[in-house]
């Protein structure tokens, strides 16, 4: 039956007028998706769509990539400067020059008062790579703290550690279109629907086109995990044992790859050692996954003519986490899965810009892939700065994990925090108000006025966003993508680019380096220093960028001369034998033996404490917090709990409930679920005073990175909903 | 037209090469053929008059869901926002989800729903207003929210939830199926977006590219029968026994061993306790509806019990038309009237549109209720005004017109309430009660006010308690019988009468002992000596017991809908947001339903701009309907 209107009126369809797109990369994951920004005749932003032609995602978005649009006029951001003299003060407005005298000031008086290391930066990975090598030069050359790192410590510390420990150098060897010729997955504590969901639909596009067995090591159900031909319900903490047991069954059955290992690695028999204390039956006990299970997955990876790894914070977050790094690479470099088409270990990393600052911002070396430990590569920073070599410290300095024990302690006086939020991300949320408040002086520099860290600042810098301003991001299969801009900034905010410039511009020694105000000039640059390097991207520029929707690096000026354009992707590292970064080029198997050091649940706490990620949130929510059609999907914090263990507490589905541990309490609504065991509740890590007031964070020994995922609590229920309710909302502002 | 890009991907474009002639349900796919009125007409988007060149653009299009590939990442609810411009609050897709097993071997299924542009479109059929129209242009079911009034029965109707009422803007709007991307060949946005490689959309009847399945049914999904929908799935993972629902409705989903398809059953997830939720049960969105449709009844059927009961010679009757205060009485009853009116014209999310109610005459029974009982308006002041004048032909004629229109408005009243995707009301009960109410709480109101105002007889109060005893009899057996049946069913009914025995549960036994009790007071008055304190005690328990009834009579509905998530589309979760002021954020998605402002400038607009043949047209389009097969 079909019914005319006598009349047909017109179809009426929203249309927004878009006039312009302008090219840019997500700010979002690391994913790198080309984005375009749509503006109208206005020039107001009112759109954005996925760019077609870009390889990375192919015209496709994710929720918080199809609403990016509305950051720019979102609740909270900044307009102007905000002093104040101490904390207990409101703030008051007050002009850039004397927003940046102030940060001099104070930067020279806490170091002339207590040493050049008591002054602490703390970046981030969500700047444009030109602004990390800014930074990294004010900091590195002009105020000379080596207490200098980027809350990456948080999320990738461990796979670059494991990168530099088994390989000599960090940098993903694989890329995307690895999934297009693997023919085993195997994915470590790494959630892609949830988490990076235009991986997933390229992984989803592969497996259609060709069947692989799918492996998926995580304690969750995940929507992966559901999706996996084999899921391993791991016990939290214990994936280097299961990668013991399955290289122990590896070699016993004489199914490693001796040719590769010859060519390419050293250090074979120690490991060969090591793993033979792994047995299946010794390591089921330990890791929960039996022993049948642990053959079975240890065949199908090394007999796939190609396996390849991902794994992204299940591994990271430990305090095993490098090794958990170092365990995926030797597992693959016995099975010569390094280096070849669907073969490979490739970290699934967090921030938009977590491998521009892993790079470029000289938090932990200096620029490049440098080390501050080599004598030669700190002459030739120095010298392309014009800074005394000296100047350099000899080694690394603390991590930010370090950093904030040793304000604790009063080594540290002064704080500069970029664009991170450790009040909401950093484990032990108490600990970390209180080492705040201790501070002497704390600059928060940022694009929202809202981050929760202004409750302890003195100096609020309010920063441009993503296409407010220019320049270059790395994602996870280093590509470097270009951000353009699209808008000005909000209000009087400038661009970090900018901040970081005129802060420089204060300080004497700036007279005889160059700060180029020009983002592309940055860029030339860092193509100077990157010439013959790992990361060499001296045939790029952003114009090029732009029109080949991103460039893997390396991509060398011989390359550019010489008229080889871009390939779309598919550029592995480590592709000949012998090429690994050490001086032999020998990658090196290291073995791990196992030490359990984790707080596991007890009769008081009898609980596993497990966090993660939301696919509508991005870190502290200080973005998709305010965009209400991300924020809607998951409002308000809640808590993943077996049925059968709320049943037992007399806990009902959508009820506020206590959640304790030996650090603090934490109030959340419980969603009934059997994707966790009995043992475990799943809490995400999105909320301001929420899960990581419960979170213990003990750290990785190599990387520095806490263990979020591996701590113990109990479940109190709340007899009073109302006041729950109440004190959930009052939590937080957003 | 909408603008394809040069390297627009593959994956955008519709991919019917061939399509079959009929769809599962025997109708033919193909809507208008060349030469037909309805074939080579633009669908002037925003009054841009090209012609698509879509191949298959009189073909009915629906969407299709690998439900086994949905991976719940938003993405799909997100793209279409983003093109429609929708606020938090309202959304044309969205996901919601079953999940059954016992960890490790757990499983979430998820499903993406938007409208299905049904071959039977009920919201279309059901809207007062027109508003709606299904389209021979791939069969779309477009809803025109300049036309609407706010009403939200389309939102009644829909078994899948499609049309969005929004609160804020006090309009419907709902999928448009994304005619203007379909024009030039592109698939709608959402699933342009989809990044699990689930969503599809193509001519209905056809199987995507390496997809296997066409079925019209998946755990979860509402009944099919009522409709039709054009929507298809896929679902070859094997599921467990039992899908649960993480929202507040107190439903899940069993396999039937034998034939594989899966049914709602009651899940009583929130125990056997019986509960109060007294704020909850009168304060409903509906209350509007509960005064309106109350005083409506006990309206009609004082008027017609007084008319009749006069044209019958009934002694009692007869002594109050020819009281003094016969006339006061109808006065009362037209305020009565005008408030329930005023109650209910209020209620809709644009009342200024009112006079829009009667558009849909031919095939909405809320058109012709409106109709009824403004007629029956029309009667009662006529009536009453003739009355008062004494001038008696005039006051028969609109005695005459008051005991058909009213009858008829409480028919339409009740059959607006037979929704099938809402089984609780779509029960003979709904009409048992209005009639029932009609009757007794007439007789009440008659008996009370002319008892207050005068002397009357002692046997009239008697009389008119018969009348009382009568309606509330009639009342109870449909309870019975409605108990009964929702007893024995499966499914959302079944629900229904959990959440009556169990969150109202005290409400509830409270008004079946108030109903027993005024049957039992009635029936000693019909044969005992009646005292106007007496009536007075009667009434109070007559009116309580109603009023409590048709509080849980709308509090208690539970439609078929899809599945909703934790938080998103979870009626639970919605009303904690506006009990504890979260909604008060925007950025929540929940919005508080608001009153809307009657706009009197913008009505007056309306008369100032509309020409005489317009209004003609306009009249004349509600008796004559094109119907184009």
């Amino acid at each position: 039956m079909l019914f005319g209107r006598n009349k047909k009126n017109p179809v009426k369809m929203v249309d927004k007028g878009i006039q312009k797109w302008t090219y840019a990369t997500c700010g979002y994951c690391s994913v790198g998706c080309a984005i375009e920004v749509g503006t109208n005749a206005e020039g107001k932003v009112v759109g954005s769509r996925g760019v077609a032609g870009a390889d990375v995602n192919r015209g496709k978005l994710c929720i918080k990539g199809i609403f990016e649009h509305e950051l720019f006029e979102s609740e909270g951001r900044g307009d102007n400067p905000l002093v104040r003299e101490s904390i207990h003060q409101g703030y008051r407005e007050t002009d850039w020059d004397t927003a940046a005298a102030k940060v001099k000031n104070e930067i020279r008086r806490i170091q002339e008062t207590h040493g050049r290391d008591s002054f602490a930066i703390v970046s981030t990975g969500q700047l444009l790579t030109e602004e990390f090598y800014t930074l990294g030069k004010l900091t590195r050359g002009i105020i000379g703290t080596n207490n200098y790192d980027g809350n990456t410590t948080l999320c990738m510390a461990s796979a670059v550690s494991g990168y530099k420990r088994s390989f000599g150098s960090d940098g993903p060897p694989g890329c995307y279109e690895d999934f297009e010729h693997t023919n085993c997955l195997m994915a470590w504590g790494s959630n892609l629907p949830e988490q990076h969901p235009i991986i997933y639909w390229r992984l989803q596009e592969a497996r259609e086109k060709r069947d692989f067995p799918l492996i998926v090591v995580d304690p969750r159900v995940t929507m992966l995990a559901q999706k996996a031909d084999i899921h391993l319900a791991i016990t939290p903490g214990t994936d280097v044992v299961l990668q013991n047991a399955l290289m122990h069954v590896i070699l016993k059955e004489g199914l490693e790859d001796r040719d590769y290992i010859e060519a390419n690695t050293n250090g074979f028999e120690q490991l060969e050692t090591e793993v033979q204390k792994y047995d299946p039956t010794t390591a089921a006990a330990i890791c929960g996954i039996d022993e049948d299970t642990i053959r079975n997955v240890a065949k199908i990876y090394a007999k796939a003519d190609s396996a390849m790894s991902i794994w992204t914070m299940g591994i990271n977050q430990s305090t095993h986490g490098s090794d958990g790094v170092v365990g995926i690479n030797n597992l693959n470099l016995i099975t010569g899965n390094v280096g070849k088409k669907g073969g490979t270990s490739l970290s699934i990393t967090g921030q938009c810009n977590a491998m521009g600052t892993r790079e470029w911002s000289s938090c932990s070396g200096l620029p490049g892939y440098r080390y501050l430990e080599n004598a030669e590569e700190r002459a030739e920073v120095a010298k392309f700065w014009n800074v005394d070599p000296e100047f350099f410290p000899k080694k690394r300095g603390l991590a930010q994990t370090d950093i904030f024990p040793a304000i604790e302690t009063g080594e540290i006086k002064g704080l500069w925090l970029v664009a991170t939020n450790p009040m909401t991300s950093m484990a032990d949320t108490e600990r970390t108000r209180k080492i705040l408040e201790k501070l002497d002086f704390l600059v928060v520099q940022d694009c929202f006025a809202d981050v929760e860290t202004t409750q302890y600042a003195h100096l609020y810098l309010p920063a441009a966003t993503w296409s407010e301003k220019e320049g270059v991001y790395t994602n996870t299969e280093r590509r470097v993508n270009v951000v353009r801009k699209v808008t000005e900034p909000h209000g009087n905010s400038k661009s970090d680019l900018q901040i970081f410039n005129l802060i420089a511009s204060q300080f004497k020694q700036s007279e005889q380096m160059n700060f180029p105000a020009e983002p592309a000039n940055v860029f030339e640059e860092m193509k100077t220093l990157s010439k013959g390097r790992l990361v060499d991207i001296s045939g790029m520029d952003h114009d090029l960028i732009e029109k080949s929707r991103g460039i893997q690096w390396p991509y060398t000026e011989q390359q550019a001369d010489s008229g080889e354009t871009p390939p779309p992707g598919g550029k592995r590292l480590y592709t000949e034998s012998g090429t690994f970064r050490f001086a032999d080029g020998m990658a090196k198997l290291i073995p791990l033996p196992f030490i359990d050091n984790n707080e596991v649940p007890d009769e008081q706490y009898p609980f596993w404490l497990n966090t993660g990620r939301l696919v509508e949130h991005f870190h502290t929510r200080t973005k998709t917090g305010k965009i209400g059609n991300t924020n809607k999907y998951s409002p308000i914090p809640f808590m993943e709990i077996n049925p059968d263990a709320a049943i037992e507490l007399g806990i009902n589905q959508g009820e506020y409930v206590r959640c304790v541990s030996r650090r603090g309490d934490a109030v959340v609504m419980a969603m009934l679920t059997q994707r966790v065991p009995r043992n475990m509740v799943f809490i995400p890590f999105h909320f301001h005073d929420c899960v990581n007031r419960l979170t213990l964070g003990l750290l990785d020994p190599h990387s520095r990175q806490p263990a979020f995922k591996q701590s113990a609590t109990r479940i109190e229920i709340l007899e009073d909903q109302e006041a729950a309710a109440q004190l959930s909302m009052e939590m937080r502002r957003f | 037209m909408f603008k394809v890009r040069s390297d627009e991907p593959k994956y955008a474009f519709l991919w019917d090469k061939e399509t079959k002639s009929e769809n599962c349900h025997g109708k033919p796919i193909t809507l208008t053929s060349e030469g037909d009125e309805l074939h080579g007409k633009s669908l002037n988007i925003n009054d841009e008059a090209g012609i698509g060149e879509n191949p298959n653009r009189y073909k009915q299009h629906g969407f299709y869901l690998n439900a086994d590939n949905c991976i719940g990442c938003h993405a799909c609810e997100a793209a279409c926002s983003e093109k429609n411009d929708n606020p938090a609050h309202i959304a044309f897709r969205s996901v919601g989800f079953v999940e059954g097993g016992t960890y490790p071997a757990y499983q979430r299924l998820n499903i993406s729903m938007a409208c299905n542009h049904c071959d039977d479109p009920v919201c279309l059929k059901g809207c007062p207003t027109r508003a709606y129209t299904k389209y021979a242009e791939y069969g779309a079911v477009l809803q025109d929210p300049d036309i609407c009034f706010g009403c939200g029965y389309c939102t009644w109707v829909c078994p899948y939830n499609a049309p969005q009422l929004d609160p804020v803007k006090g309009q419907v709007t709902k999928c448009n199926m994304c005619v203007d991307r379909l024009e030039v060949g592109l698939k709608p946005a959402c699933v342009s977006a989809c990044l699990g490689n689930a969503l599809d959309f193509g001519v209905v009847e056809n199987v995507p590219e390496n997809r296997e399945e066409c079925k019209t049914e998946i755990p979860g999904f509402p009944r099919t029968d009522i409709t039709n929908p054009n929507i298809r799935f896929q679902q070859t993972r094997q599921t467990h026994r039992e899908m649960t629902r993480t929202d507040s409705v107190p439903l899940k989903y069993h396999k039937n061993e034998k034939t594989g398809i899966f049914k709602p059953v009651v899940d009583r997830k929130k125990g056997a306790q019986r509960k109060w939720n007294c704020k909850k049960l009168m304060l409903t969105h509906e209350s509007a509806h509960v005064a309106f449709t109350l005083l409506t009844q006990a309206i009609v059927g004082a008027f017609v019990l007084l008319i009749l009961g006069d044209f019958s010679g009934m002694p009692a009757l007869a002594d109050v038309k020819a009281s003094s205060n016969y006339n006061i009485l109808l006065t009362i009853m037209l305020v009565l009237l005008t408030f329930g009116l005023f109650k209910l014209n209020m209620h809709l999310g644009k009342p200024h549109r009112f006079y829009r109610g009667f558009y849909n005459l031919r095939h909405s029974p809320v058109s012709r209720e409106i109709a009824g009982v403004s007629l029956f308006f029309t009667a009662l002041a006529g009536y009453t005004l003739f009355s008062w004048l004494e001038i008696e032909a005039m006051s028969t004629l609109f005695a005459l017109l008051g005991v058909v229109s009213g009858p008829v408005g409480v028919y339409y009243m009740y059959r607006l309430y037979r929704i099938k995707a809402r089984p609780f009301w779509d029960h003979w009960q709904t009409g048992s009660a209005f009639l029932g109410n009609a009757v007794a709480i007439g007789a009440i109101l008659i008996g009370l006010v002319t008892a207050s105002l005068g002397q009357m007889s002692d046997s009239f109060l008697s009389s008119m308690a018969l009348f009382v005893f009568l309606g509330l009899l009639i009342e109870s057996i449909g309870h019975i019988f409605h108990a009964r049946d929702l007893n024995t069913e499966d499914g959302e009914g079944a629900a229904s009468w959990y959440e009556q025995t169990t969150k109202f549960g005290w409400p509830y036994l409270i008004s079946n002992i108030l109903l027993a009790s005024a049957i039992l007071m009635a029936g000693w008055f019909i044969v005992g000596p009646v005292t106007l304190k007496g009536w007075l005690l009667l009434t109070l328990v007559v009116i309580s017991a109603a009023a409590i009834k048709r509080s849980l009579f709308f509090a208690l509905v539970i439609p078929t809908t899809m599945p909703g998530a934790f938080f998103w589309k979870n009626e639970g979760f919605q009303e904690h947001a506006k009990e504890t002021g979260l909604a008060e954020m925007q950025q929540v998605g929940v919005a508080y339903d608001r009153h809307a402002r009657f706009k009197t400038d913008e009505l007056i607009e309306t008369i100032k701009t509309t020409s005489l043949k317009e209004v003609i047209e306009q009249l004349k389009s509600i008796f004559y309907w094109k119907e184009i097969k």
